[in-house]
């Protein structure tokens, strides 16, 4: 009965990981950020995100109000961020190369919902 | 009770439209709320196929009851307003906001329709934007953020209201962007204030000239600089400068205004607070010319000022529809705080009041508010009414 739940345990703990791989993790030797990002009426915070070239940055997104929207300008993302306390967005982000990459809110969410803006900047090691 | 009308009768009233309100806005909750506990319908990956759904057309509404002492209650369509915008391009971006208040425009009634913002951005880089065409006033926290789920309150602010005349818009062109730092600013040249609509008790509010074609000999310069590089706090400063006597060519009037605010959350708790006092130069002489011409001087000031402090408390961490936060605000506003030489201040208008109530989220984009507001002033002979307003706010 031991055996048989340690190996039931191996092979869920595989499947796991497979999983893992599948979803886009990042590449053996790739570091991984996570930032928490707030987006409100009308601010993201932080609105600069900084990460060393060769990281996969993960965004967690959530509102304090309404849905926003969260697009990085040019890179094909663009999600909903929920409402407040409906759960968050999860942005996966590889920063191949130095630059600055914009992003912005997408869903019209007010009278200043052009000043919701903020930049990646991804640098050198 | 000095009047006639009882407060049995009002409050019964009023107890019957809070029924009405939250029978049609707890009904519909209920199935939104069965929708949202499904464990895995809030959470989104980054895929463009998950792209909000955004319709053509945003907006919000403010629907009240205002029960004043002594008054009848009223029933208030306020704000039906609509917001549209449009991409250009990734850089070139327009947004109109229409706004109805109200409900019904004509001669018999206190109607508006106002095109309240319609501008083009033109997105250059993070630091540096234009915009041009119809402009909010960047001035204060409500005139930019006035969507009736983000302030506590049925009605906005006093302060906001007869010191920073929200909403306050007109015509203009300027700047925007970000600094490092967490900084940003707005920088624009609108069309001035005209001071024959300045009054004793509202300030400056009804000389804006709302983009109907608006004097421009001299354009106001206004501006704000805001801190949001902390999360859950917000610090602006912000000012507006500019003539206001065009009207009248003997009339050398001008107004300058200068505002600071804050607001602050922890966990379910927020503080804010606005500062906002204006010097309005040359009332002496617009007093005694709007006498000349209509009879009555509007014993306008040549200082206004007012404060506001407001905290509020989310009773409970839990989602939409059981979102109940609670607040009070002290609000203190003068629109006669300093007079021109040779005229009184109407003590009346040197006001102060107590906002107490709850809003209660059925979304996050509905708020359902009861307040009750104890108005005071320093007259001794004019009271000041206290209110019972109950309001069903949303945005869409």
């Amino acid at each position: 009965m031991k055996g048989t739940t340690r190996r039931v345990i191996m092979v869920l703990g595989a499947v796991a990981l497979a999983l893992a791989a599948e979803s886009g993790s990042p590449a053996v030797g790739q570091e991984r950020q996570v930032v928490e990002v707030v987006a409100e009426r009308f601010t993201f915070t932080p609105s600069e995100i900084r990460v060393p070239v060769g990281t996969t940055l993960e965004l967690r997104v959530r509102s304090d109000d309404t849905m926003h929207g969260f697009r990085i300008v040019g890179a094909n993302v663009n999600v909903a961020v929920p409402k407040r306390r409906q759960g968050e967005a999860v942005v996966l982000f590889d920063a191949t190369e130095v630059g600055r990459y914009r992003f912005e809110c997408s869903r019209l969410c007010g009278a200043g919902h052009n000043f919701m803006r903020g930049e990646i900047v991804v640098v050198d090691r | 009770m000095p009047n006639s009308k009882s407060a049995d009768s009002n409050g019964g009233r009023f107890l019957s439209a809070l029924a009405l309100i939250v029978a049609l806005v707890v009904t519909p909750s209920l199935g939104r709320a069965q929708e949202s506990e499904s464990p895995d319908a809030d959470s989104s990956s980054s895929s463009s196929d998950s792209a909000p759904s955004t319709g053509p057309v945003s907006g919000y509404m403010d629907f009240h009851y205002n029960n004043r002492e002594r008054e009848d209650g009223v029933l208030d369509f306020h704000r039906f307003v609509l917001l549209f915008s449009h991409s250009f391009t990734d850089r070139l971006r327009f947004v109109a906001e229409l706004e109805l208040e109200h409900a019904v425009v004509s001669n018999e009634t206190d109607g508006e329709l106002e095109l309240e913002q319609a501008y083009v951005d033109f997105l250059i880089s993070r630091s540096f934007n234009v915009r041009a065409g119809m402009l909010l006033a960047p001035v204060g926290i409500i005139n930019e953020r006035h969507e009736p789920p983000v302030f506590h309150g049925v009605e906005r602010p006093f302060v906001d209201t007869v010191i920073i005349p929200t909403t306050w818009f007109d015509t203009g062109v300027g700047l925007h962007g970000e600094l490092r730092g967490g900084f940003r600013y707005r920088a624009y040249a609108m069309a001035p204030l005209d001071a024959t609509g300045f009054s004793a008790e509202e300030g400056i509010r009804e000389g804006r000239q709302k983009g109907a074609q608006s004097n421009a000999g001299s354009l106001a310069a206004t501006g704000r600089l805001e801190y949001v590089g902390t999360p859950g706090l917000v610090l602006g400063t912000s000012f507006w400068s500019g003539d206001a006597g065009f009207r009248d060519l003997r009339l050398d009037a001008g107004v300058t205004m200068v505002e600071f605010d804050g607001r602050f959350k922890l966990g379910e708790l927020e503080a804010r607070g606005q500062y906002a006092h204006g010097f309005l130069d040359g009332m002496g002489d617009l007093n005694a010319s709007r006498q000349r011409v209509t009879g009555v001087s509007p014993n306008v000031a040549e200082e206004i000022r007012g404060f506001y402090l407001e905290g509020s408390y989310f009773l409970s961490p839990r989602p939409a529809p059981r979102e109940v936060a609670v607040f009070l605000r002290y609000e203190n506003f003068d629109t006669q705080y300093r007079m021109p030489a040779g005229y009184q201040p109407l003590k009346e208008f040197d006001r102060d009041a107590w906002v107490v109530g709850l809003t209660y989220f059925p979304d996050p984009d509905i708020a359902v508010k009861l307040d009750y507001t104890v108005l005071r002033n320093q007259s001794s002979v004019i009271d000041a009414p206290n209110a019972i307003n109950v309001g069903l706010g949303w945005w869409f």
